[in-house]
C-alpha cells in the first residue's frame, strides 16, 4: 500500500466509479422484478449490457489512472456508518490492485454473461438466473472497490449468498440443495474468521479503512507480535473459506452442481480469488506476521498437491476442473506465503483466463451432450465441436504450463519464488504441476479423442455451440495465449510489466521488511533450469497421458464394474506396461482415491457434520428442559436465582 | 399519643427485614409446591405483602412518605392483577374444568 | 409526555368507537392515532423535560425509544386484518389495550424513579396477560395467558423485593439519589443493596426473557395469538432492554462490579440457549420465540459493553430486530391462516412460487435477523459487537456471539429453503390486502435502506 492522495474532487469521476457497481445492481433489479414479463432476449440484453458498460468504464478509469501518474486515490460518497469512534465512509479506493481486479471481474464477467445468454436460453428461469448473476457482479465489485474492511466484508457476504443461490439454481434436485447448503455453511465458517479479524483490526488500529490501518501498521516495529499473528490468522481463515483451501475446500467441487457458467464465473474466475485479493490487499499486515505466511505457504502447497491427487481419478469433467481450481488456488496461496504477492496476482489473472475458458469449454461440451458430464460417455468430440476443441486445447496447454501460453509464465515465476524460499515446497509444487498436466490432458483426451462412447442417438445430436457461446471461448483462448506476456521473466530481457505496475502496492511492506522484496537471488542459469524442469515434467505428464488414453484407449472403469484380471491381461500388449501399471499407476490411483475418501469425505465432512450434530443434539437435550409444566419452570428459575445469589455472596 | 410510625419504630428494623424476608420466602415456597392456580396466586400476593410490610417499616424508620405511597401503588396494581388473574383462571377453568396448573402442558419443547 | 396523554385518551376513544356496529373504522382510526402520537413524540426531541416531581424525564433517549415502539405498533397493526374480517367482537378492546400498554412501555423508557418503572412494567404486563389469553376458546391461548400471568406475577414480586431493598439501603426511589449514595460508598453500599440490585437484574431479565428466566417465553409466544406475539417480542422486549440499560446507566453505573459478572453469565447463557433451542424446532412460531430469546442476548451484549456506544447500539439493534420480527410474524399469520393454523416450516413450502412478495419480504427479514449484510440486522450486530470489543478483554464474548450467529443462520434459512426450494403442497395463492402489501414492502425497503445507510438511525443518540 502506498500513500493515498486526497480524494480528487471530481464529480464526474465519482459518478463513474459509482456506476461500475451500480449498473449490475440496476440489472439485478430490472431482471429480478421483471423476469416474468421480459422476453428472454431482453433479459439477456439487460444482464450483459450493464456488465459491458461497467467494463468500459473500468477501462476508462484504468487509462485515466495511468495518464495521471498512477496515483492511488479514494472516492468518498457519504458517511456510511458512524457510531462513537467508529467512522466508516462509503468510499472506493482506486489503485493498481483495484483496477486490475475491476478489469478482470468485469471483463471476464461480461464474457461469461454473454455465454450464459446462449447457454441458459432454454431455461425458463433465465430471468432469475441473470438477476442473480448481476447481483453477484455487484457484490464482487463492492468487494474489490471498497476502501475499508467492512465494505469488503459486505461484498464478501454478498458473493457468498449469490453463490449459494446460483448453486441451488436448479433447485429441484435435493443433492444440489445440499451442495448449496454445504457451500454456504463452509463459507460462513470462513466469514466468521474474517469478521473476527476485522474486529481485531479495529481494536488494534482504531479504524477499518485501508489507508489508516496500513499507515498505522507500517509504524509497528517487531515482527510476529501475537496480535498481528491473530489478525492475519483470522483473515486467512476467511480466505480459506472463500478460496477453498484445506480444510474448507470440499464445498467447491460440490458447488459444481450449479449451471456451468456459474462454475466458470464464481467458482473459477472471480469469487474464489477473493481470498487472494484480500491477502494481497492486506500485504502490510501479513508481512508483519511471518509465522502466518509460513502457515499459508504450507497450506497452499498441501492444497495444491492434495487437490491434484484427487483430480487424477475424477470422471466428471466439471469435477476435474473443480479440483484443478482448488489446486491452482493452492499455488496462489503458496506464492502469497513466500511473499511473492505480484506473482500470485499474476497467476490469479492468468488462471482467470484459462480456467474460465476451460469451464466454458466444458459447458459447451455438456451443452452438446445434453447435460452429460461423465467423460466416460464422451470421446471423439474433436470433429463435432472444432472450436470448443481448439480453445479447450489452448486452455489445457495454458494450465499445464507449456510455453508460450499464459500459465507457463505465471506458474514459472511463482515456482521460482518458491524455490528461492524453500526447496521442499518447490518440490511439492512441481509434483502437483506434473499431476495437473496429466489429469488435464487425460480429460482432454477422454473428451475429444478416441471413439464416441455415448449412446448412438446422442451421436447425431452433437453440435457445435452457437456463436454467442463460442465467441467468448475464442476471446478467452486468445487471452490465455498471449496473456502471459504481461509478465515475461527478466531472463528474457523484457520488463516485467505486471510486476512494475503492482510495485507501488508494497511501499509500506517494503519499508517493514526490505529483504522480502529483494529480487534476483536466483541466477539466470538456475532460472533456466527451473523453467526447463517445470516444462519437462509437464511434457512427461502429457506423454504418459497420451500413452494411456490415446495409444491404449484406456477408459476409466465404471464404478460398479471391476475389470477382470484375465480380461486385463489380454489387452496388455507390453509386459512393461503391466509392470508400470501395477507399480506406479495403480498405487497412485489407489492413493488418490484413498486420499479423497479419507480427507474429503471422512475428516472434513465428518467434522462439519459432527459439529452440526452436536448442536442439534444439545438442542434436543435443551428441549426436554422445556417440559411445559409451570411448576418445573418456576422451580428452575428459583434455583437459578438462588444460585446467582449464592455465587455472588459466597463465592465472588 | 404515639404516632403510628413511633409504634412501628419500637421494633428494630432488622426484625422487619427478617420477618418480611421469611414471609417472602414462604410465598416463594408456596408458589413452588402448590398446584392449584388460585393458591399459587395467593402465595404471590403473600410475596407482595411481604414487600408492602417492609416498605412501610423502612418508610417509618426513615420518616419518608415515599415508601408509604409506594405501598398504595403496589396495592392498586395488585388489585388490577387480581382482576386479570382471576379472569384468566376462570377462563381456563371453563375450558378444562380444573384449576390444576400441572394439567396445562400442551405448550412445550 | 404528550404521547402518554394522547395514547391514554385515544385508547378510551377507541373503546367508545367499539360500541359502533361496524368494526371497519377501528383499524384506520388506531393507525391514525398512532401516527399522531408518533409525530407528537418527535416534538420533544432535544427538548428534555421532567414531569411529576422529576419522576419522568422525556429526554432524547426516551423520545428515540418511544419512536421505535410506536412505529413498531404502527407497523404491526395492519396485519390484524383477519380479526376485522371475522368481525371479532372484542377488536376495540384489543386495540385499546395495545395503546394502553404502549403508555406503560413509554414510562419504562422515561422513568427517573423506581415507582414509575414498576408502574410502567405493570401497565405493560397486565395488558399483555389479557392479550395473551384473548383467544378465549382456544386452550393453547388460555394456557399461554395463565403461564404468563403466574410467572409474571411471581417475578413482579421478585422485582419489587429488589426495589424495596434498594430503598432500604439508599432511602430513595430516585435513580439519581441511588447513584449518588452508591457513588460515595464505592458502588457497594451494603449487602442489602447488592441483594436488591441482583433481584432487580433478575426481575428485568425475566421481562426480556433472558436465560435462565426465559422458560415462559417459548410457551407463551407459541400460545398467544400471532398478532400479539409480534407485539410481545418487539415492543415489550425493546421497552425491557431500554429500561434495563437506563436503570444500569443512571443508578448503578458505580456498582458495575456488583452486577457485571451476573449479567455476563446471563448474556452468554441467553445467547446459547436461544440459538441452540431454536435449531431443533419444527414449529416456525416457536422457533421465532427462541430466536427472540437469542436476540435478547445480543441486546444484553450492548449492556455488558456498558460504554458510550451502548445506547446507540441498543437503539439500532432494537429497530432492526423489530422490523424483521414484524415481517416474520405477519407472513406467518397469513400462511398459517390459509393452511388451517399450520405453523410449522412445512407450511411455507413453495411460498416463493405462490406469493413472491410474502416470500421475498420473509427472506429479507430472515437475512436481517441472521445478520447478512445489506440488511439492517447486519449493522445491528456490527454495532453491538464493536461496542463490546472496545474492551479487548471481552473479545471472547464476541467470538461466542459470532458462533451463535452462525448457528442462527441455520434455522433462519430453513424457512427460506422451504419457501423457494420445496414444492408447494397447497398451490393456492394467499390473498393479502393492498394496504398490508404496501406495509410489507415499506418495512422491507426500510430494512434494506438501514442496511445501506445505517447512519440514518445510528447517529441519533
Amino acid at each position: 500500500m502506498q500513500e493515498i492522495v486526497m480524494p480528487r474532487m471530481n464529480q464526474d469521476m465519482a459518478l463513474l466509479c459509482l456506476l461500475i457497481p451500480l449498473l449490475p445492481f440496476i440489472g439485478f433489479l430490472l431482471n429480478g422484478l421483471g423476469n416474468r414479463k421480459f422476453s428472454k432476449g431482453l433479459v439477456g440484453f439487460i444482464g450483459c449490457s450493464t456488465v459491458l458498460v461497467s467494463f468500459l468504464i473500468s477501462i476508462y478509469l484504468f487509462l485515466d489512472f495511468k495518464a495521471n501518474g498512477s496515483q492511488a486515490y479514494t472516492v468518498d460518497y457519504y458517511n456510511w456508518i458512524s457510531a462513537g469512534s467508529l467512522r466508516i465512509g462509503f468510499s472506493f479506493l482506486i489503485d493498481q490492485l483495484t483496477l486490475l481486479m475491476l478489469l478482470m471481474v468485469t471483463g471476464i464477467g461480461f464474457l461469461i454473461h454473454l455465454y450464459s445468454a446462449g447457454y441458459m436460453s432454454h431455461d425458463e428461469g433465465i430471468g432469475k438466473f441473470f438477476s442473480f448473476l448481476n447481483l453477484f457482479m455487484f457484490s464482487m465489485l463492492l468487494l474489490v472497490m471498497g476502501s475499508n474492511y467492512v465494505m469488503m466484508f459486505v461484498g464478501w457476504e454478498g458473493v457468498g449468498l449469490c453463490s449459494y443461490l446460483l448453486i441451488g439454481f436448479w433447485n429441484k434436485n435435493t443433492n444440489y440443495n445440499n451442495a448449496a447448503k454445504k457451500a454456504f455453511i463452509m463459507n460462513r465458517i470462513g466469514d466468521l474468521g474474517f469478521l473476527l479479524g476485522i474486529f481485531l483490526i479495529f481494536i488494534t488500529f482504531g479504524s477499518v479503512s485501508y489507508p489508516q490501518v496500513f499507515a498505522e501498521a507500517s509504524k509497528l516495529t517487531g515482527l510476529d507480535t501475537p496480535v498481528m499473528i491473530g489478525i492475519t490468522m483470522f483473515l486467512f481463515i476467511g480466505a480459506m473459506g472463500k478460496s477453498a483451501q484445506i480444510p474448507l475446500f470440499t464445498w467447491l467441487p460440490d458447488a459444481m452442481a450449479g449451471p456451468t457458467p456459474v462454475s466458470a464465473l464464481i467458482h473459477a474466475a472471480t469469487m474464489v480469488t477473493a481470498g487472494i485479493y484480500m491477502v494481497i490487499r492486506s500485504n502490510v499486515l501479513f508481512i508483519l506476521a511471518p509465522t502466518t505466511l509460513e502457515v499459508i505457504a504450507i497450506i497452499g502447497a498441501a492444497t495444491a498437491l492434495l487437490a491434484a491427487t484427487i483430480g487424477l481419478v475424477q470422471n466428471d469433467i466439471k469435477k476435474v476442473l473443480a479440483y484443478s481450481t482448488v489446486s491452482q488456488l493452492g499455488y496462489m496461496f503458496l506464492a502469497l506465503g513466500v511473499m511473492a504477492f505480484s506473482s500470485s496476482m499474476f497467476h490469479v489473472l492468468m488462471h482467470a483466463f484459462f480456467k474460465a475458458l476451460l469451464f466454458l469449454g466444458a459447458g459447451s461440451v455438456i451443452h452438446a451432450m445434453s447435460n452429460e458430464q461423465d467423460m466416460r460417455r464422451m470421446g471423439g468430440l474433436r470433429k463435432a465441436l472444432p472450436v470448443t476443441f481448439i480453445t479447450f486445447l489452448i486452455g489445457t496447454l495454458a494450465i499445464s504450463g507449456i510455453p508460450p501460453f499464459a500459465g507457463f509464465f505465471s506458474k514459472d515465476e511463482l515456482l521460482a519464488h518458491v524455490f528461492e524460499h524453500n526447496k521442499i515446497l518447490w518440490g511439492v509444487g512441481v509434483l502437483a504441476s506434473f499431476m495437473t498436466a496429466f489429469y488435464m490432458f487425460r480429460a482432454l483426451f477422454l473428451t475429444f479423442f478416441g471413439k464416441f462412447r455415448g449412446p448412438e442417438e446422442q451421436k447425431h445430436h452433437l453440435h457445435e455451440s452457437p456463436a454467442v457461446m463460442t465467441v467468448p471461448l475464442i476471446v478467452l483462448a486468445i487471452l490465455s495465449t498471449i496473456g502471459g506476456f504481461l509478465g515475461i521473466p527478466e531472463v528474457f530481457g523484457a520488463e516485467h510489466v505486471l510486476g512494475d505496475y503492482l510495485a507501488p502496492l508494497y511501499t509500506y511492506a517494503r519499508s517493514i521488511n526490505p529483504a522480502a522484496f529483494e529480487t534476483g537471488a536466483v541466477s539466470h542459469e538456475l532460472e533456466f533450469i527451473l523453467m526447463a524442469v517445470s516444462v519437462g515434467v509437464a511434457v512427461l505428464a502429457i506423454i504418459i497421458a497420451y500413452f494411456m488414453y490415446i495409444k491404449k484407449e484406456e477408459v476409466p472403469a465404471e464404478e460398479n464394474a471391476r475389470l477382470a484380471p484375465v480380461h486385463n491381461l489380454l489387452y496388455q500388449k507390453y509386459y512393461i506396461d503391466e509392470l508400470y501399471n501395477s507399480l506406479i499407476v495403480r498405487p497412485v490411483m489407489w492413493l488418490s482415491n484413498a486420499v479423497h475418501r479419507l480427507v474429503d469425505v471422512i475428516v472434513v465432512d465428518g467434522i462439519v457434520n459432527g459439529v452440526g450434530r452436536m448442536v442439534i443434539l444439545s438442542g434436543r437435550t435443551l428441549r426436554y428442559a422445556q417440559s411445559g409444566a409451570i411448576g418445573f419452570y418456576l422451580l428452575v428459575m428459583v434455583c437459578s436465582i438462588a444460585l446467582i445469589l449464592f455465587l455472588n455472596f459466597f463465592i465472588g | 399519643m404515639n404516632q403510628i410510625p413511633d409504634i412501628i419504630r419500637t421494633i428494630p428494623l432488622n426484625y422487619y427485614l427478617y420477618f418480611s424476608t421469611a414471609l417472602f420466602i414462604i410465598g416463594v415456597i408456596g408458589v413452588l409446591i402448590r398446584r392449584n392456580a388460585i393458591v399459587i396466586f395467593m402465595c404471590v400476593e403473600l410475596m407482595l405483602n411481604a414487600v408492602n410490610l417492609l416498605l412501610t417499616a423502612i418508610a417509618s424508620y426513615r420518616a419518608d412518605t415515599n415508601g408509604q405511597v409506594f405501598v398504595f401503588f403496589i396495592m392498586a396494581v395488585a388489585a388490577a392483577e387480581v382482576c386479570v388473574g382471576l379472569a384468566i383462571i376462570v377462563m381456563t377453568y371453563r375450558n378444562t374444568r380444573s384449576t390444576d396448573v400441572q394439567l396445562l402442558n400442551n405448550l412445550k419443547w | 409526555m404528550t404521547s402518554i396523554i394522547l395514547l391514554s385518551i385515544f385508547g378510551i376513544i377507541n373503546l367508545f368507537v367499539g360500541f359502533m356496529k361496524s368494526k371497519r373504522i377501528l383499524l384506520p382510526l388506531s393507525l391514525l392515532f398512532l401516527a399522531v402520537v408518533f409525530g407528537a413524540n418527535l416534538f420533544s426531541w432535544n427538548e428534555a423535560q421532567s414531569y411529576f416531581n422529576h419522576m419522568l424525564t422525556i429526554d432524547n433517549y426516551a423520545v428515540a425509544f418511544t419512536g421505535i415502539m410506536v412505529l413498531a405498533t404502527l407497523l404491526l397493526l395492519p396485519f390484524s386484518q383477519h380479526y376485522i374480517e371475522e368481525a371479532n367482537e372484542n377488536l376495540a378492546e384489543f386495540y385499546s389495550l395495545l395503546l394502553f400498554s404502549l403508555v406503560g412501555a413509554i414510562m419504562m423508557v422515561s422513568y427517573e424513579n423506581m415507582l414509575m418503572l414498576f408502574i410502567g412494567i405493570e401497565i405493560l404486563s397486565i395488558a399483555m396477560y389479557v392479550l395473551a389469553g384473548s383467544d378465549k376458546r382456544r386452550l393453547r391461548s388460555n394456557e399461554a395467558a395463565l403461564k404468563y400471568f403466574l410467572m409474571g406475577a411471581f417475578f413482579t414480586g421478585v422485582l419489587l423485593f429488589g426495589i424495596v431493598l434498594i430503598y432500604g439501603a439508599t432511602g430513595s426511589f430516585y435513580l439519581t439519589d441511588i447513584a449518588a449514595t452508591a457513588a460515595v460508598n464505592d458502588g457497594t453500599v451494603n449487602a442489602m443493596f447488592t441483594l436488591g440490585l441482583l433481584l432487580l437484574v433478575i426481575g428485568i431479565s425475566f421481562k426480556i426473557s433472558a436465560a435462565p428466566f426465559h422458560f415462559w417465553a417459548p410457551d407463551v409466544y407459541e400460545g398467544t395469538p400471532t398478532l400479539f406475539t409480534s407485539y410481545m417480542s418487539t415492543v415489550v422486549k425493546i421497552a425491557g432492554v431500554a429500561a434495563f440499560y437506563k436503570l444500569m446507566a443512571a443508578a448503578f453505573a458505580a456498582s458495575y462490579a456488583a452486577w457485571f459478572p451476573t449479567l455476563i453469565a446471563i448474556t452468554v447463557l441467553t445467547l446459547v440457549v436461544g440459538n441452540i433451542g431454536a435449531v431443533v424446532q419444527t414449529n416456525f412460531k416457536r422457533m421465532l420465540a427462541y430466536s427472540s430469546v437469542s436476540h435478547a442476548g445480543y441486546l444484553l451484549m450492548a449492556l455488558v459493553a456498558f460504554n458510550e456506544r451502548s445506547d446507540a447500539s441498543i437503539l439500532f439493534y432494537s429497530l432492526s430486530y423489530a422490523l424483521a420480527t414484524i415481517v416474520a410474524f405477519a407472513v406467518l399469520q397469513y400462511v398459517s391462516e390459509q393452511r388451517n393454523g399450520d405453523e410449522t416450516y412445512a407450511a411455507f413450502n413453495g411460498l416463493g412460487k405462490t406469493n413472491p412478495l410474502l416470500a421475498f419480504a420473509m427472506t429479507v427479514a430472515m437475512c436481517s435477523l441472521s445478520g447478512i449484510p445489506l440488511t439492517a440486522g447486519f449493522f445491528g450486530k456490527l454495532f453491538v459487537f464493536t461496542a463490546v470489543v472496545q474492551d479487548a478483554r471481552l473479545m471472547w464474548l464476541v467470538v461466542v456471539a459470532v458462533l451463535m450467529a452462525a448457528v442462527g443462520i441455520y434455522y433462519y434459512f430453513k424457512v427460506v429453503i422451504a419457501m423457494y426450494m420445496q414444492p408447494a403442497a397447497d398451490a393456492a395463492k394467499i390473498r393479502i390486502g393492498s394496504f398490508a402489501s404496501f406495509m410489507l414492502i415499506f418495512i422491507t425497503v426500510f430494512t434494506i435502506l438501514l442496511g445501506i445507510a445505517p447512519a440514518l438511525v445510528s447517529d441519533l443518540l
